[in-house]
C-alpha cells in the first residue's frame, strides 16, 4: 500500500476522559473487529487492566477505513496509558505516530494530565486534532472546553472533532479528521531498513516479539537484521500487523506499524527505543531513541515463605521483559531475609507489579513501605545514593542529604485553591505561580517533595477538593532538606524494614502515629510486645501490643473434626501471611503502616 | 494382632430435635419438629440395619445418644432403637451408655425409664446456675430445675452423671461464674465440661453481639474464669483430663475418648458422622434430608491428614499422645515431623515430652494455647 494512504496515530487524554472506549469504537465502526469479537477495553489485555478500568500497557492495532474520498486507508491505532506513572510509555507510542487525538471530557475540562500528554505529543511535532468526548453528558459545555484548549494549550481548536464514544456520536468524523488532518508518514521504502522498537513483549513459543515502526526500507520474514544499539544479529521468523491479535504478513514498509519476532531469547538483546536495520545493508545512523525511564519509588519486596526466593527472582525477570521500566537487585534484611529492592515509575506501577506477582506467578509476598531515592553527602565527601531507609547512614557522618523534588501541576477548581495551598504547604510545597484555566478553575504549580506525594499527598487533595483536583508531577531535582531516620523497635529489638525516612520537624508526629498504628496492627501474641520509635538512641514514642489471653478451641468431638481441622489449617494459612520477625510475627500490613496513617 | 483403630470403639446415635434453639448454638438441631419424632426414630432403625455389618465391631463399645436434645425423644421411640442396636449386635455389653438431657425436660418417670433401658449416664446442659443468663442465651430452664434435675437423676439410681456449663456468657461475671461452679460442684456430679462461649457466625447471638446490642466479659474476666476453672475443680477432686472436661475418679466420659484417641466410630441420623480409620461419613444435615435417604457426605482421609487429626485431637487430652502407637499407625515420627518447632515449643513451655520420649502433652500453659501446637500438625 502506498505510503500516502497510511495513518499512524495514538490517543492521548486524562485518565477516564474516555480514550479507550473511543478506541473501542474506532475498532467496532471500521469493522476491525466483529461484534461477537468485541468486548469492552478490548485493547486492555491484562485482567488488571479490565477490573481497574485503566490502560497500563500502550497497544497497537491496524484499522482499514473506507473514507468519504472513495479511498481505503490503513490506520495505525496505538492507544495510551493516561496515568502519570505510565508517561513514558505514551512517549514511545508517540514517537511512533505523526498525530494524536487529545481526548477531552466536555463535562471536566482539560485536567492535569492532559497537559502533560499534549506537551509530550507537542515535543514530537505531531499532529493534534481535539476530541471532546462525552458530549451526551448533562453537564457538557463545549463552547468553555474549546476555549481552555485554546487559552492553556495554546492550540485551535476551532475545528475540534465532537463525540460521545458512548451513544457512538461522531466517531465517523474522527476518522475522517484522521484521513485529513494527521499526514501520511515519510520515510522511502527503497533506503536501508531503519524501524523503531516501541514496545516489546516475551512470547514463551516466539521469544521477544518487537512492535517497531517503520521509518524507512522493509522489514520482511526470513531477513537477518542488526539492532544498532547491541548490535546483535537475528534472523526474522515472524512479521506481523495487530488487528488487534497478532496475525502475519510477508512484510512491514516503510510507515507501517507492526510487529516481528527473531528468536531472540534475552530481552536486553532487544531494548525498547533501539533502531532495527538491515545487517547485510544497514542505515547509517539510528534513530533518536528514548530516555530511559528513571524508577522514582523503592520498595523492597520478600517472599513471605523464604523458599519463594528463587521464583519471585524468576517471576521479576519474566515481567521485566515486558516492563523495562521495573529494576530490582537483591538486598537483605535482617527482619525479612533475602529479597529484592525494586525500583517503580510511581505507586500504582508498583501496587500492579505487586498484584502481578501474587496473581500470576502465585506468590505471597511482604512490600515494605515505598520510598524515594535520597543523596546523601558525607562528611568525608563522598556522595550515596540511598533507596533503602535501612541503609541510611548514621547522622554524625552525613554532611547533607537532598532529596528529590518534583514539580506537581494541580488543576482544580477555583473555590479548593485555599485547601489546596494549605495542603502542599503543610507538605513542605514551594509556591510557583497560578494561572486561571477558565473562568472557574485555576492551575497551579507546586514545587514539592516527592516522598509526600508517594506519602499521602495525593489522597489529601482528592478529599480536600472533593475529587475535583487533578495532579501531574514531573521530576524536578534534588534539594537539601532537613531528614532523620526513625528507627522501629518491636520487643526492644530494632525491624530494619519498618525504618522511615522523615523530615526531622515531623518526626515526632510521624514516630508517634506510626507506633499506635502498629500497635493495632499487630495481633496480640503470647507475650506482651513493646512497640517502640526512635531516633538513632532516643527513644520518641512507645506502647504495647498486650499478651494474648488464651487460644484453644473449646470443643472437639466426633462430629466436627474435619470442621475444626479447616479452621486450624485457614488459621494457619493465615499465618503464613505473617512474617516472623525475631519472637514477633508481623502481619504483611505491618510493613505498610507508615502509609495507611491518618 | 487386631489394633484398637481396627474396630468400632463407639457408637453414636444423633436426636436433633429441640424446644427451642438457643441463641449461641449453630449445631445441628432444630426445633418445632417433634412431629417427625417416631418416623425420625425409625429412619434410624432402618440405618442402623443396613450399615451394622460395615465394620467389626469392639464388644465394649460405648453408646451416645446427642443432640438437639435427646431426653425429647418419648422413651418408646429410644426403646426402638436401642433394640434395633442389640439386634445388629451393636450394642453388646457397652462400657458406657450416654444420653444427653435437658433440665426441665425429665421427670422421676422417665429417668427409671432410661436405666431400664440400659443407660447408665446423664450428661445435662446446664450451662450456668444463674437465672439472669440462662434467659440471656435463650435456655428454658431455671437454676433451681437444674439442680433438681441432678439430684433426680442421682436418685434414680444414675452413678454418672455430668453438666455441662459455659463461661464467657453475656452479663457473667467471675463472681457469678465462681458461683456456678460452686453450686455444681455440690450438686452431686461426678463430670464436668466447661466451655468458653465461642461466638459462631450466623447464630443470633453473633447478631447481637455485633450490633452491640449484647456485651460479652472481656478477654481478661474470660482469662479469669478459665484460670478459676482449673484452680476450682482441681481443689474439689476434678482432674482435668481433656481442655474442656474434668472428673472425678472413674467419672470421665469413656465415648469422648474414643473420639480424642482417634479411634473408630458409627454415627447415625441426622447429621452423625462416622469415622473408620480411613474414611469420614457425614449423613444429610436437615431432618428431611435425612428422612428422605438423601447421600452423605464422605470424606477421604489420607494419613497425613490423619496423623494431623489425631495429634490436634490427642493433645486435647491432659495425658497426650502415645508416640508409638501413633508411628504404628501413620508410619510418622511426630518428634521428626515437628523438627525444631519441638524443641522450641518445649522451651517456650507449651508442650512436654516424657523421658522415654514416648509420650507428647500439653502443658497446663500449652492448653491455654492449644491452638498455637494444633496448627503445626495441619
Amino acid at each position: 500500500m502506498s505510503q500516502k494512504f497510511i495513518r499512524n496515530f495514538s490517543i492521548i487524554a486524562h485518565i477516564d476522559h474516555g480514550k479507550s472506549t473511543l478506541a473501542d469504537r474506532l475498532i467496532e465502526t471500521t469493522g476491525t473487529l466483529s461484534k461477537r469479537e468485541m468486548e469492552e477495553q478490548v485493547l486492555d489485555q491484562l485482567d488488571l487492566e479490565r477490573e481497574r478500568g485503566i490502560t497500563i500497557k500502550a497497544q497497537a492495532v491496524r484499522i482499514s477505513y473506507n473514507a468519504k474520498d472513495g479511498s481505503t486507508y490503513m490506520l495505525n491505532l496505538i492507544d495510551t496509558p493516561g496515568h502519570v506513572d505510565f508517561t513514558y510509555e505514551v512517549s514511545r507510542a508517540l514517537a511512533a505516530c505523526e498525530g494524536a487525538l487529545l481526548v477531552v471530557d466536555a463535562s471536566q475540562g482539560i485536567e492535569a494530565q492532559t497537559l502533560a500528554n499534549v506537551y509530550l505529543a507537542l515535543e514530537h511535532d505531531l499532529e493534534i486534532i481535539p476530541v471532546i468526548n462525552k458530549i451526551d453528558l448533562p453537564g457538557a459545555d463545549v463552547e468553555k472546553v474549546i476555549k481552555e484548549i485554546e487559552d492553556v494549550i495554546g492550540i485551535d481548536a476551532s475545528e475540534a472533532v465532537l463525540t460521545s464514544a458512548k451513544t457512538g456520536v461522531g466517531i465517523e468524523d474522527v476518522l475522517e479528521a484522521v484521513v485529513k488532518r494527521v499526514p501520511p508518514p515519510g520515510g522511502n521504502a527503497d533506503k536501508p531498513l531503519k524501524a523503531l522498537v516501541f514496545d516489546s513483549k516475551f512470547d514463551p513459543y516466539k521469544g521477544v516479539v518487537l512492535y517497531v515502526r517503520v521509518m524507512d526500507g522493509r522489514i520482511r520474514k526470513g531477513m537477518s537484521i542488526k539492532m544498532m544499539a547491541t548490535g546483535k544479529v537475528f534472523e526474522v521468523t515472524e512479521v506481523g500487523v495487530f488487528k488487534p491479535d497478532l496475525v502475519n504478513v510477508e512484510s512491514l514498509d516503510s510507515g507501517q506499524v507492526g510487529f516481528f519476532a527473531a528468536a531472540i531469547k534475552n530481552v536486553k538483546d532487544a531494548r525498547v527505543g533501539d533502531t532495527v536495520t538491515d545487517s547485510k545493508n544497514p542505515a547509517d545512523a539510528p534513530l533518536p531513541g528514548y530516555r530511559k525511564a528513571t524508577p522514582m519509588v523503592y520498595c523492597g519486596l520478600y517472599p513471605a515463605e523464604n523458599s519463594d526466593y528463587d521464583n519471585l527472582r524468576d517471576a521479576l525477570e519474566k515481567l521485566q521483559l515486558n516492563d523495562a521500566s521495573l529494576v530490582f537487585e537483591p538486598e537483605t534484611s535482617l527482619a525479612l531475609g533475602f529479597g529484592f529492592r525494586c525500583g517503580f515509575l510511581g505507586l500504582l506501577h508498583m501496587d500492579v507489579i505487586k498484584e502481578r506477582l501474587e496473581r500470576e506467578y502465585n506468590l505471597t509476598l511482604i512490600t515494605t513501605a515505598p520510598n524515594v531515592i535520597y543523596q546523601v553527602f558525607r562528611t568525608d565527601g563522598s556522595v550515596e545514593m540511598v533507596d533503602n531507609p535501612s541503609l541510611f547512614p548514621d547522622p554524625t557522618v552525613i554532611e547533607r542529604v537532598e532529596e528529590p523534588f518534583v514539580r506537581a501541576t494541580i488543576i482544580a477548581p477555583k473555590d479548593y485553591v485555599g485547601a489546596v495551598m494549605e495542603l502542599s504547604q503543610e507538605k513542605r510545597g514551594e509556591y510557583e505561580n497560578m494561572t486561571f484555566v477558565d473562568e472557574s478553575r485555576v492551575m497551579i504549580h507546586y514545587s514539592l517533595p516527592l516522598s509526600e506525594i508517594i506519602y499521602d499527598y495525593f489522597d489529601r487533595l482528592k478529599s480536600s477538593t472533593r475529587g475535583y483536583a487533578s495532579l501531574d508531577y514531573e521530576l524536578h531535582g534534588y534539594r537539601p532538606s532537613n531528614l532523620a531516620k526513625v528507627d522501629i523497635l518491636l520487643n526492644g529489638e530494632p525491624v530494619d524494614a519498618l525504618s522511615a525516612i522523615v523530615h526531622r520537624d515531623s518526626a515526632q508526629r510521624r514516630g508517634r502515629q506510626l507506633v499506635e498504628k502498629l500497635r493495632s496492627l499487630i495481633p496480640r501474641q503470647m507475650f506482651e510486645i513493646p512497640v517502640q520509635a526512635a531516633i538513632g538512641n532516643k527513644v520518641i514514642a512507645r506502647e504495647t501490643v498486650r499478651a494474648m489471653r488464651k487460644d484453644v478451641l473449646a470443643k472437639c468431638y466426633g462430629g466436627d473434626i474435619s470442621r475444626k481441622r479447616k479452621l486450624l489449617e485457614k488459621q494457619k494459612e493465615g499465618k503464613k501471611r505473617m512474617k516472623q520477625v525475631g519472637s514477633v510475627e508481623l502481619p504483611q500490613e505491618a510493613f505498610m503502616a507508615i502509609l495507611k496513617m491518618d | 494382632m487386631t489394633e484398637k483403630w481396627q474396630q468400632i470403639q463407639g457408637i453414636y446415635v444423633h436426636i436433633p430435635f429441640c424446644m427451642q434453639k438457643c441463641l449461641y448454638c449453630d449445631f445441628a438441631s432444630f426445633a418445632g419438629k417433634s412431629g417427625l419424632m417416631h418416623q425420625y426414630a425409625l429412619k434410624v432403625c432402618e440405618e442402623i440395619r443396613s450399615r451394622a455389618a460395615e465394620m467389626k465391631v469392639e464388644g465394649r463399645a460405648t453408646v451416645y445418644f446427642g443432640g438437639g436434645t435427646p431426653s425429647l425423644l418419648p422413651p418408646g421411640d429410644l426403646k426402638l432403637i436401642i433394640a434395633e442396636l442389640r439386634q445388629s449386635k451393636l450394642w453388646l455389653e457397652p462400657a458406657e451408655v450416654t444420653l444427653e438431657a435437658n433440665p426441665g425436660t425429665i421427670d422421676a418417670n422417665r429417668l427409671s425409664a432410661y436405666r431400664r433401658l440400659g443407660i447408665d449416664r446423664i450428661s445435662f446442659g446446664v450451662q450456668s446456675l444463674n437465672d439472669a443468663e440462662l434467659k440471656r442465651i435463650g435456655r428454658l430452664h431455671t437454676a433451681q430445675e437444674a439442680l433438681a434435675a441432678i439430684a433426680s437423676a442421682r436418685e434414680a439410681g444414675f452413678a454418672r452423671v455430668s453438666a455441662d456449663l459455659m463461661y464467657g456468657l453475656p452479663g457473667q461475671t467471675l463472681t457469678s461464674f465462681e458461683q456456678t461452679l460452686k453450686f455444681a460442684i455440690a450438686s452431686g456430679v461426678g463430670h464436668l465440661s466447661v466451655y468458653g462461649l465461642t461466638i459462631e457466625e450466623g447464630t443470633p447471638l453473633a447478631a447481637a453481639v455485633s450490633d452491640g446490642s449484647i456485651l460479652l466479659p472481656d478477654e481478661e474476666e474470660c482469662e479469669a474464669m478459665y484460670d478459676q476453672t482449673i484452680r476450682c475443680l482441681e481443689q474439689k477432686g476434678f482432674r482435668r483430663y481433656e481442655i474442656s472436661n474434668f472428673a472425678q475418679s472413674g467419672q470421665e466420659s469413656l465415648h469422648n475418648i474414643v473420639y480424642w484417641n482417634y479411634l473408630p466410630y458409627m454415627g447415625f441420623g441426622s447429621a452423625a458422622c462416622s469415622f473408620d480409620g480411613q474414611r469420614r461419613r457425614t449423613n444429610a444435615e436437615a431432618i428431611e434430608d435425612y428422612l428422605k435417604g438423601s447421600a452423605p457426605s464422605l470424606e477421604e482421609i489420607a494419613t497425613r491428614t490423619g496423623f494431623a487429626e489425631a495429634m490436634f485431637l490427642g493433645l486435647r487430652k491432659t495425658d497426650g499422645v502415645d508416640l508409638m502407637e501413633i508411628k504404628r499407625r501413620f508410619g510418622i515420627d511426630a518428634c521428626e515431623f515437628l523438627a525444631a518447632e519441638s524443641a522450641s515449643s518445649i522451651k517456650k513451655g507449651l508442650l512436654r515430652l516424657d523421658g522415654k520420649k514416648r509420650r507428647l502433652s500439653l502443658t497446663e500453659h500449652g492448653m491455654k494455647f492449644g491452638n498455637e501446637i494444633f496448627r503445626l500438625f495441619v
